[in-house]
Order: C-alpha cells, then sequence, then structure tokens
C-alpha cells in the first residue's frame, strides 16, 4: 500500500521499470485466502468456522456481519450480550478498514467479475442513485420485525447462500446428512445474483446491497481513505472509468484525500493511475 | 500422474456433463424422501433443534441461519446439524437434527457456545430439551422377548434416563421424562430402521398420556395375549425390517 511519495506525479513513470504487485492482484489473493481459510474446516482445521454472515475465528472469536445483528435486533426485538459481543470485533475492524470488505473479502467480488468477462446486453446505470440501497435497508429491517424472522439475511443474503452451497455441496460429496432442497435454493440464489449482474453490472454492489451499505456508512468514520499526491492529472479518467463503484475522484484531487461512502477500495484507481500519472493511492493517515 | 492433451480435453468434455447430471440427481433428491420408522402415527412435531435452543418462536426470531453451529458440529466429528431445506418455508435455513438413525447429537454442548446470535443458549448436558426419545413397544427386542439394552448403554445420561420392567417377555427397557433427545438411542438401536423416535417436547405433551396407557397395558397384560402379540404379530415384522432395512454403520 505504499507508493513512495516523493516522486509523485511530477515523472511519467514506464511501469517495466519499477514492478510492484498490482492491487487488484494482491486482493484476489486475500480473497482467495480467506476463502481457503473457510474451507479448511471441512478438514476440521478450526481457523475460520462458519460463513461470512456469522463465523468464528481461532475457535473463540465469534464474529457476525453488522447488518445481520441489525436485522436478529430487530426481529427478535432484544439485544442480547452474546449478538453484542460477536458483532463488537467486526464493529472495531470496520472502522478501521471501512468498506475494504466488499473489495477484498467478498466472494460476489470474484464471480462478478467472472460475469464481467462475458460479453454482451450489458445495460449500465450511469446515474446516482445510491440513495435506494438505504431505504431498502430500511424496508428489510421493518420485514424483519414484521415477520419476526431475519429476512434478508436467512433468505436472500448472498454471503449465506454462497456459504450455504459450499457447505451443502461438500457435504453431500461426503455423504453427511444435508437438505438437498438448501443447495438448490442457493444455487439458485448465486444464479439470479449473476444474471443480474449480468444485464446491470455492479448494481447490486453499488445501488443495492444492504450488507455494503452498512459498511458504507463505516467508510465515515473509518481511518482507511483513497489519498491524492501532488501532481499533474492528466485528465484522463481512466481511474474513473474503471471504478466499480462510480465513484467521483477528478474534482477531489484538491483535497489530498477522499473517503466516500462507496467506496471498496479495492485499488483499481490505483492501478489504473499508476500506468499513468501515479497520483492516487490508498493509505490510512490524513497526511504522507 | 502425467496428463496428455488429449486426456486432458476428455476430462474437459466430460466435466460438465458430470456436473449437470449430479446436479439432476441433486434437484430430484430435493423433493422426494422415503422414510420408515418407528411410530409411524406419532410424527415428530416439528424440527428437532440443537441443543440449547430457545422455544421455536423465539428461537426463530434470533437465528440468522449463518450456518456456525453446522460446522461447529462437522469440527466437532458429529455431522449431526444440517440446515432445514424449503419444505417447511418458515424455518427455512435453520438448523435441525437431520437423521439421527446415522448421526445423532453427541451432546458436547459446543454449538451452543459457539452460536454468535444466541439463539442458542449454553446450558447443562442434563438441561438441554431437544426432544423426547419414545420406545417403540412393538418394534423394540427388549419389549419382544429378548435382552438387548443397546439404547441404554448408548445413552450419555444412562441410569438417570433409564427405568428397566425386567419380566418373562425380556428386559424391558423405558424411556422416562429425564431424556434430553440426542439420538444417541436411535443410532445404536440393531433393529432395522431403528425401534426409538425422537419427537419434540411439545408433541409429547400431546401423547404422553396415549403413549404412557399403551406402556402400561403391555405391562399389565395376561401371558396368553402377549404371547399372541409378540410371536404372531411384532416377530414377523421385526424379522422383516431385519431384512428390508439394510444397515451401512458410519
Amino acid at each position: 500500500m505504499s507508493v513512495n511519495t516523493d516522486k509523485g506525479g511530477t515523472e511519467k513513470l514506464n511501469p517495466r521499470i519499477k514492478k510492484r504487485i498490482p492491487l487488484s492482484t494482491l486482493r484476489r489473493f486475500v480473497m482467495l485466502g480467506i476463502i481457503a481459510l473457510f474451507l479448511l474446516q471441512f478438514l476440521r482445521i478450526k481457523i475460520l468456522v462458519g460463513g461470512l454472515t456469522g463465523s468464528l475465528a481461532l475457535w473463540f472469536v465469534n464474529l457476525i456481519d453488522v447488518f445481520a445483528f441489525l436485522e436478529n435486533l430487530f426481529s427478535s426485538k432484544d439485544l442480547t450480550v452474546i449478538a453484542l459481543v460477536s458483532v463488537l470485533p467486526v464493529f472495531a475492524i470496520y472502522t478501521i478498514i471501512g468498506r475494504a470488505f466488499c473489495g477484498w473479502v467478498c466472494p460476489m467480488d470474484l464471480l462478478f467479475e467472472m460475469v464481467d468477462r462475458v460479453k454482451g446486453l450489458r445495460l449500465n446505470i450511469r446515474k446516482g442513485k445510491e440513495k435506494i440501497g438505504y431505504g431498502l435497508a430500511g424496508i428489510l429491517l421493518i420485514v424483519s420485525a414484521l415477520i419476526g424472522i431475519p429476512f434478508f439475511t436467512n433468505y436472500l443474503s448472498h454471503l449465506t447462500n454462497f456459504f450455504r452451497f459450499l457447505t451443502g455441496g461438500i457435504f453431500l460429496v461426503l455423504r453427511l446428512p444435508v437438505d438437498n432442497t438448501v443447495i438448490v435454493f442457493s444455487v439458485g440464489m448465486i444464479v439470479l445474483f449473476l444474471i443480474l449482474d449480468y444485464i446491470f453490472p455492479r448494481l447490486w454492489c453499488r445501488t443495492l446491497c444492504p450488507v455494503g451499505k452498512v459498511y458504507g456508512l463505516f467508510n465515515k468514520l473509518s481511518l482507511i481513505r483513497i489519498k491524492f499526491l501532488e501532481g499533474e492529472c492528466g485528465e484522463c479518467h481512466y481511474c474513473e472509468e474503471l471504478c466499480y463503484m462510480q465513484v467521483k475522484l477528478t474534482p477531489y484531487l484538491d483535497r489530498k484525500s477522499l473517503r466516500d461512502s462507496n467506496c471498496i477500495y479495492c485499488g483499481r484507481c490505483v492501478d489504473a493511475c499508476n500506468t499513468k500519472g501515479r497520483l492516487i493511492k490508498i493509505g490510512f493517515r490524513r497526511t504522507g | 500422474m502425467k496428463l496428455s492433451r488429449r486426456k486432458f480435453i476428455e476430462i474437459l468434455s466430460i466435466s460438465p456433463a458430470l456436473i449437470a447430471g449430479n446436479g439432476l440427481t441433486v434437484f430430484k433428491q430435493a423433493f422426494t424422501e422415503d422414510e420408515t420408522g418407528p411410530l409411524p402415527d406419532i410424527d415428530a412435531g416439528g424440527l428437532i433443534r440443537p441443543p440449547g435452543a430457545l422455544p421455536e418462536r423465539e428461537f426463530r426470531s434470533r437465528c440468522i441461519g449463518c450456518g456456525v453451529c453446522v460446522n461447529v458440529c462437522h469440527v466437532m466429528k458429529y455431522d449431526a446439524i444440517a440446515i432445514a431445506g424449503l419444505k417447511d418455508i418458515k424455518n427455512f435455513g435453520t438448523p435441525f437434527i437431520k437423521n439421527m438413525r446415522d448421526f445423532p447429537c453427541g451432546l458436547c454442548m459446543e454449538c451452543p457456545a459457539k452460536c454468535p446470535t444466541g439463539a442458542l443458549r449454553p446450558v447443562n448436558k442434563e438441561e438441554v430439551k431437544m426432544g423426547m426419545a419414545l420406545i417403540d413397544f412393538s418394534l423394540c427386542f427388549g419389549w419382544n422377548g429378548d435382552v438387548c439394552l443397546s439404547c441404554s448403554k448408548a445413552c450419555p445420561l444412562g441410569a438417570g434416563v433409564f427405568d428397566f420392567f425386567y419380566g418373562e417377555w425380556g428386559n424391558q427397557p423405558y424411556i422416562n421424562d429425564n431424556c434430553v433427545g440426542c439420538g444417541l438411542c436411535v443410532k445404536y438401536c440393531p433393529l432395522g430402521g431403528s425401534a426409538v423416535k425422537v419427537i419434540r417436547r411439545e408433541r409429547y405433551t400431546e401423547v404422553k398420556e396415549k403413549y404412557t396407557a399403551e406402556f402400561r397395558k403391555l405391562l399389565s397384560m395376561p401371558p396368553e395375549e402377549r404371547y399372541n402379540i409378540v410371536y404372531g404379530m411384532n416377530m414377523p415384522e421385526i424379522m422383516a425390517r431385519g431384512k428390508i432395512v439394510e444397515r451401512e454403520y458410519r
């Protein structure tokens, strides 16, 4: 994550001269690494047990997704110490890294990128409308409170269904008890998400996903931020073109840093700028 | 192993067909289920929850279906907990003990301790209320002229749960209200298809009167009548089950 600052954008460096691992590659490794750690549980290795909605790290730290916690709170109408203790570590993590979960951990990002390689009918909605997600999250919470079931997390969630599919598939192969309708349902849900992504690229991440929206709120108070180095911008807008979340970067170049609630810190803008001006990087402190 | 290009292309072309075929069988199996167990006229009254579960309504409002308990159960080598399917749409995604015949709960009490939402709460082994095991008197060896006692030997709570009525018709076991419903007796019953069934506690309170009446009737039955029941009706059924239901120990 460290970019040598003094060179800045004044010098147009050829990327072949100084090689560093692109963030896009790095985050792919992180993502697959975390999924691999989850897969170790099927060999009975207790590093990460569970899924990305709720898990158990190192066999003693309970973790629960923040939106799942909210749904649990609304549907049970009761704040329990157990759930609170489980959500606190996650809360702490996201006050540091903000919405980086979406770009660095969420397996849907990997699947969506595979969909991106398929050419065809892609409708790109290039307008804001990011506020819809907050409304949707609110509606889902109210639905959960009304029916007394954590609705999104239990039925619709891409994370729950992804890990249900993993567990179900592996249990099916190992001939352990598994309800086959669960596998059929979770595969169906994942396919629906992929079809949605095929027609509207990244609409789910950008506008709808309530899990990401809640993490987006953390972006406003997190330590991580996009930083702009001093230098001359070539106005190529390549960074904005590559950005999955359609974050506007160029108007804020004089600000030195940016914390947009939609930014997933995937680092595609960093990689984009590295081919041209080397102005953008991701860092933690305000200066430097 | 060296893989020639031709072989690789062969595997590549076969694998989608394999995956599709497997998917089709999963899809077919998903909506069919065959079950011949003991006590066919008493249903389980819902899903048998993992130990430490809150009352059904509260449990449902708290469980987010994350699957930690399922995977904890797998790590502890019991594999008892599964995720409920679409048959009961309200309980979809919640954990339950699916197949007690092969994968009963071992009462290791790890899943309630590890549940991140508090839908399962830590309790003592003896205070678990997963369900209630009922013996089918018409199938049990002990009630039909044998001395088996496999269920009582398998029970993790042992003498606190089992009562024995010794007589000329065998060493007749009876499971009392202290049963926690873990299902270990279901697994270790030697009868084809098991002679023990675990039902929910709520269902047990409904059928308790009828069940204990049958139990008392059998104990106080005159020997001739009992002889006819045991050798006329029950034994042929037990023998037939031994032939029909193949048992593959896991």
